[in-house]
């Protein structure tokens, strides 16, 4: 099985001059958690997810969100996201980012989303975005993969 | 890659019934959902005999998800830009006792200048990945008819290859731009194009020489069901499908235009003829395959024999 068999063919991404407003606008309309980062000639230069946006502007949210603290710490969030509603994507996004080609097999896919504890894989082809893989793709295609289902009746015999 | 564009998409429901009788409880027995519009066609025809293809324009609402969803399936990569509004839907109802066809159609949502700008920063990234791109269809409310040009003319800046297929105003404004191939939509304009009916052989020879004037390398002017005139700078050609059962004349135009944009894309140039008759089998196996259906590469290899070619100059 290839990631371009498993992917979501969207390429719905943003320009790193796009500000935090507009970006959390298209990720609702788009239904997306997060969002490949492209420059000028569709080639993928960042990534940002919702999860980096509320990271950047309440650094130590995981450590308090359990706890009581997380309602000050929520009204305070509205005002840091309304304040920097103008900044641009490229202060929030990350740079360093894993790709995986399109011809590339699923355990690929698997293993740099797993190693790399990230939930989207950016899908490429010739340097292009042309898709995006998420674990809850690659667990669907895993279930529904007759090739697997046909090696594991040889293993009963 | 071929990319299409639409900006006014649709869901076309088509709701079948024994009769369909008003101000009464009628059952349906059969639903579809399909995704409509003229380039989303071009895409779906592209995508049957195998290539790649992009399709780009506005979506909106759940039915917008739900036609990206659908492309998506049929192996066509999406880049809408999703607005707030909700994408039309055209409802079509088949009453097959007294053999009706009632189509209530919805102008769709209103697109506003955010929207268009950020629609062409998307085209325009993606001209970076694109061979051919496919302009095609009818324009939402607000948006100027200018903006295939503006299109046509982004496309260029990438050395993108552009296929204009549209009606009236929208066309000829389009036609500045030198799209490498243009197809007036005559359904629209009561097959008025330059302001002359084209009725006949002679006028839609004329019609396509002066499309060619204005910078074109082919013009198409489809004058009748089976019948098309192809144009070049020094050729002109009739192109006729032999009688065939037609089951479903929606896209077939569009499938027309797919086989154009497939031998276009080619890196290897063929001969006119053959670009002719296998854009003519591609809408041939599209008019012979229900819509719900997909044709396939074998469909149209079948229909190339049923493809007359006549060279008029």
């Amino acid at each position: 099985m290839k990631v371009k068999d498993i992917m979501l063919r969207n390429t719905a991404s943003v320009l790193p001059e796009c500000n935090l407003e507009e970006v959390i606008k298209i990720m609702a309309l788009q239904r997306m958690n997060g969002i490949p980062v492209v420059d000028e000639n569709q080639k993928v230069v960042g990534f940002i997810s919702n999860h980096d946006i509320i990271k950047a502007l309440l650094p130590n949210y995981l450590g308090i969100i359990n706890s009581n603290t997380f309602i000050t710490e929520f009204i305070h969030l509205s005002k840091k996201l309304r304040e920097y509603a103008n900044h641009k994507v490229e202060e929030f996004m990350k740079r360093d980012i894993k790709t995986v080609n399109e011809d590339d097999n699923e355990v690929m896919a698997a293993d740099m989303l797993i190693r790399y504890r990230i939930h989207h894989l950016p899908v490429i082809r010739n340097g292009y975005l042309v898709g995006i893989v998420t674990m809850k793709d690659l667990l669907k295609a895993m279930l529904e993969n007759k090739e697997n289902q046909e090696n594991e009746k040889v293993e009963v015999k | 890659m071929i990319t299409t564009v639409t900006l006014n998409p649709a869901i076309d429901i088509t709701l079948e019934l024994n009769q369909f009788i008003l101000n009464e409880y009628n059952l349906v027995h059969q639903v579809s959902r399909i995704p409509g519009g003229k380039g989303i066609n071009v895409s779906k025809a592209v995508r049957a005999y195998g290539s790649d293809t992009m399709a780009l324009g506005f979506l909106g609402g759940n039915t917008g998800h739900l036609i990206a969803d659908k492309l998506r399936d049929y192996g066509i990569i999406t880049n809408f830009w999703h607005i707030e509004e909700e994408t039309r839907t055209n409802i079509i109802i088949v009453d097959h006792k007294n053999q009706t066809h009632t189509l209530l159609s919805d102008p769709g949502p209103k697109i506003c200048k955010r929207d268009l700008e950020h629609f062409k920063s998307i085209f325009s990234r993606v001209m970076s990945q694109s061979k051919i791109v496919v302009i095609s269809g009818s324009l939402p409310i607000d948006v100027d008819n200018d903006i295939y040009y503006q299109l046509i003319e982004l496309a260029h800046q990438k050395k993108v290859k552009a296929l204009l297929d549209a009606s009236g105003i929208v066309f000829e404004k389009g036609l500045e731009a030198k799209p490498i191939l243009a197809k007036p939509d005559l359904r629209a304009t009561g097959n008025r194009v330059f302001d002359k009916v084209i009725d006949d052989q002679e006028t839609a020879i004329k019609i396509a020489h002066e499309i060619i004037n204005r910078g074109v390398e082919i013009a198409v002017i489809s004058y009748q069901d089976t019948k098309d005139i192809i144009a070049t700078k020094e050729e002109v050609w009739l192109a006729e499908t032999i009688d065939q059962k037609v089951v479903n004349i929606i896209g077939t135009a569009e499938a027309m235009l797919a086989g154009f944009a497939i031998k276009l894309v080619q890196e290897e140039k063929e001969e006119t003829d053959k670009v002719i008759r296998f854009a003519m089998a591609c809408g041939l196996a599209s008019a012979l395959t229900e819509e719900e259906e997909f044709h396939t590469r074998e469909d149209i290899d079948r229909c190339l024999p049923y493809i007359k070619i006549t060279k008029l100059k």
